[in-house]
């Protein structure tokens, strides 16, 4: 469809709104006209405020009936997981198709392409947009389950809901400016709620906590990795980089930790899977609790190794080995992403916002990593940047990092003898195939000779012909002989007698 | 939200963010963990780890609370640097006195801080170790005038006696609160200096971060 509508054709229905009422339809009304898309608009938070309202009921019931809280909650966990997993699948599907699009937003969008824009309009269709409204759902129903017992509770509410719905029309705007609308808003919301707490700011930080989650939840879709930024094509790079340096050891990097205690090794697998799951948060705080959580695994794998507590000399090597390890997906996205939408005071200077900073650094440190920071010669680097060689095939682990530099070494001796040796072996087997086809061949020309030579001379002589092909001087008197027939009629030749006397 | 410097009212707390810089091997952890556990090559340390230690202190009846921020000193991480002591209200700079690398690595950090940070940020100059006094390679004269001329305040200390180090936290929260009083001051009205702390929160690549600042608080 999109290659029909390449050129700058359009179809005057195109133009037209889409509910058919006969005027001009617009690009930013979703192809509706002034009128039709207010009505839509109207419809769509009055039912949103309907479902808001259905499933507070629908809460508190189920809160009246049920005895035993934590349970059913429980059991229902797992569920959740996989129903995200599925929601962020379908959220990169919907990002990649989308981004099929935008070359073509300057025209008005096609009816078609409408439903998958998930994240920009009312298309109540759309699977995507159920999942999301379902995550929605939940997120604004926990909010007001939160602000309830607060007196200014529904004023809270009320200046999110409507922030977070004024974000939507703000889609064409940088992600950097967004960045700057929302932290505006905490800001000037967390101000507000100093003021009206008389500065217990614990109290401040858990309300802050729970307008992120709101707000981040309902947004996440479509400021995570937005098209206006190039997090994706960053994404992609620093992949494509730790995969290029799958053969980093522990002893290049000088990490203190000793992976053939069960433990430690226990510990570095769960840190790694800690930094995969970041991505399948959709809060920032939620992905900064993943971080901790894989920081305080490192850190204790580095205290069982070392007998005693981490500094960040021991931690950030550490947690860089775990990011090659792990190679988490959308890595650059996630940190921009946390970068732009987390509450500031948790970045500066929380606990969180450390461990955020070291893996910051441990990914500025993977893009400029070169031979003289694994303690490499540059020859040695380029070989295993190349894979020419790898340090893991002859190095046993555990070997000291001072002996790992010449074990290299000769490792890449030997891999050079192995290819002269190899190259030998595959010049033996050209000559034997080139030996194969000259026999094959010389039997051939052999047999095509004999053929041509049988054929040059008629059928009924084929014993003399033979005999004329190797022995060329008697055969000519023998042929003489052959055509006279009476040859045994003749008498004997005669034989010079010797008379005695 | 207790944010970095934000004071005001007397009843508000200070949060205060403070990085350890330094060659490896120096006594960093030693030292932070003297000032916030005081212990010493123990094998009882609570904490899992010390890079990242909190600290609340009660100052002439302000509550402030520090974050020390340790950074990984060895040369191949040094390029990172800019990303640990981004918004940091204070900066330790430690070296060994029985080492004369590592005072020159202090220097090149002065530089660096100086030229990212300007004046907002305080420094303290640490020469740790002093229990070796009989190996010093780093004359005391040499240190303090050193730190004189960059404007820093230099601080004799040993992790293992536990000399100098509650000092020197003490007059750096200090000095950390005057200057968030000056900035106050400087910015005159709430409004400017919210958005200016906010400002400073974006973790963003960008040298100027430092100029704008500066030059709001001259003109105001």
């Amino acid at each position: 469809m999109s290659i029909q509508r390449r050129g700058i054709h359009l179809d005057q229905s195109e133009l037209l709104c889409k509910k058919g009422c006969g005027f001009y339809g617009n690009a930013a009304w979703q192809g509706f006209c002034s009128k039709c898309w207010r009505e839509e608009k109207q419809r769509q938070i009055q039912e949103d405020w309907a479902l808001a309202e259905r499933l507070q009921r629908e809460e508190e019931e189920a809160y009246a009936n049920r005895q035993q809280k934590s349970q059913p909650q429980a059991a229902v966990t797992p569920f959740n997981k996989f129903e995200e997993r599925k929601n962020k699948e379908k959220s990169s599907k919907v990002h990649t198709v989308t981004k099929f699009f935008t070359p073509s937003t300057k025209t008005p969008p096609k009816k078609d392409a409408a439903p998958f824009d998930a994240h920009s309009g009312p298309s109540p269709s759309s699977s995507t947009r159920r999942h999301s409204c379902l995550e929605d759902e939940r997120a604004t129903q926990e909010f007001i389950d939160f602000l309830k017992p607060l007196k200014s509770g529904r004023e809270i509410f009320k200046q999110c809901r409507a922030f977070t719905e004024g974000m939507v029309y703000k889609q064409d705007m940088g992600a950097d400016e967004l960045s700057e609308c929302v932290q505006d808003f905490y800001q000037n919301l967390s101000d507000r709620l100093q003021a009206q707490f008389k500065g217990s700011s614990d109290h401040v930080e858990s309300v802050m906590d729970e307008v992120e989650k709101y707000m981040m939840t309902r947004l996440y879709k479509a400021v995570f990795c937005p098209e206006s930024t190039d997090d994706e094509k960053k994404d992609l790079a620093i992949q494509k980089r730790i995969r290029s340096l799958h053969w980093v050891t522990i002893e290049m990097l000088c990490v203190p930790v000793d992976e053939d205690i069960p433990e430690v090794s226990d510990r570095v697998v769960k840190a790694i899977t800690d930094v995969i799951e970041m991505d399948s948060k959709w809060v920032p705080k939620e992905k900064l609790a993943c971080i901790t959580r894989c920081s305080k695994h490192i850190f204790n794998a580095i205290k069982v190794s070392k007998k005693e507590a981490a500094s960040a000399d021991d931690f950030l090597p550490t947690l860089i080995y775990i990011v090659l390890k792990a190679n988490p997906p959308r890595l650059q996205s996630n940190i921009q992403y946390i970068t732009r939408f987390c509450n500031p005071s948790r970045l500066m200077s929380g606990e969180d916002g450390y461990y955020f900073t070291n893996l910051c650094c441990a990914v500025a440190f993977i893009e400029k990593l070169d031979a003289q920071s694994l303690n490499l010669s540059s020859e040695e680097f380029e070989l295993y940047m190349s894979g020419q060689a790898s340090p893991n095939w002859l190095q046993t682990r555990g070997a000291s990092s001072s002996s790992s530099g010449s074990t290299a070494l000769t490792q890449v001796h030997n891999q050079a003898d192995l290819s002269v040796l190899d190259k030998r072996e595959e010049h033996v087997r050209k000559g034997a195939r080139q030996l194969e086809n000259d026999l094959i061949d010389w039997t051939n020309e052999v047999e095509q000779k004999v053929q041509s030579a049988l054929e040059s001379f008629p059928a009924g002589t084929p014993a003399p012909a033979g005999t004329a092909a190797s022995e060329p001087a008697p055969a000519a008197p023998s042929a003489i002989d052959s055509e006279n027939v009476e040859n045994e009629l003749l008498p004997p030749p005669l034989q010079p007698q010797v008379f005695a006397g | 939200m207790s944010s970095a410097g934000a004071a005001g009212t007397s009843n508000r707390t200070y949060s205060f963010k403070v990085v350890l810089l330094g060659e490896g091997c120096v006594g960093k952890t030693s030292l932070v963990l003297r000032y916030c556990e005081n212990k010493f090559n123990d094998k009882h340390i609570t904490t899992l780890q010390a890079s990242f230690l909190t600290k609340k202190l009660n100052i002439t009846g302000k509550r402030v609370n520090l974050a020390i921020w340790d950074t990984a000193g060895q040369e191949r991480f040094h390029a990172l640097g800019p990303i640990y002591y981004r918004d940091s209200n204070g900066a330790v700079l430690v070296y060994d006195v029985t080492d004369e690398d590592s005072f020159q690595k202090v220097k090149n950090w002065v530089k660096e801080l100086r030229k990212m940070l300007g004046n907002d940020i305080c420094l303290c100059i640490v020469g740790n170790k002093i229990d070796l006094d009989k190996d010093r390679h780093v004359s005391v004269e040499d240190a303090e005038s050193y730190a004189e001329s960059v404007g820093a305040k230099h601080y004799h200390t040993s992790a293992k006696l536990n000399k100098g180090i509650e000092e020197l936290f003490l007059d750096l929260c200090k000095r950390m609160m005057e200057t968030a009083h000056a900035e106050e001051r400087a910015k005159g009205n709430g409004a400017s200096q919210s958005a200016a702390t906010r400002r400073g929160v974006q973790i963003v690549d960008d040298e100027p971060q430092a100029t704008p600042a500066g030059g709001c608080c001259s003109s105001g």
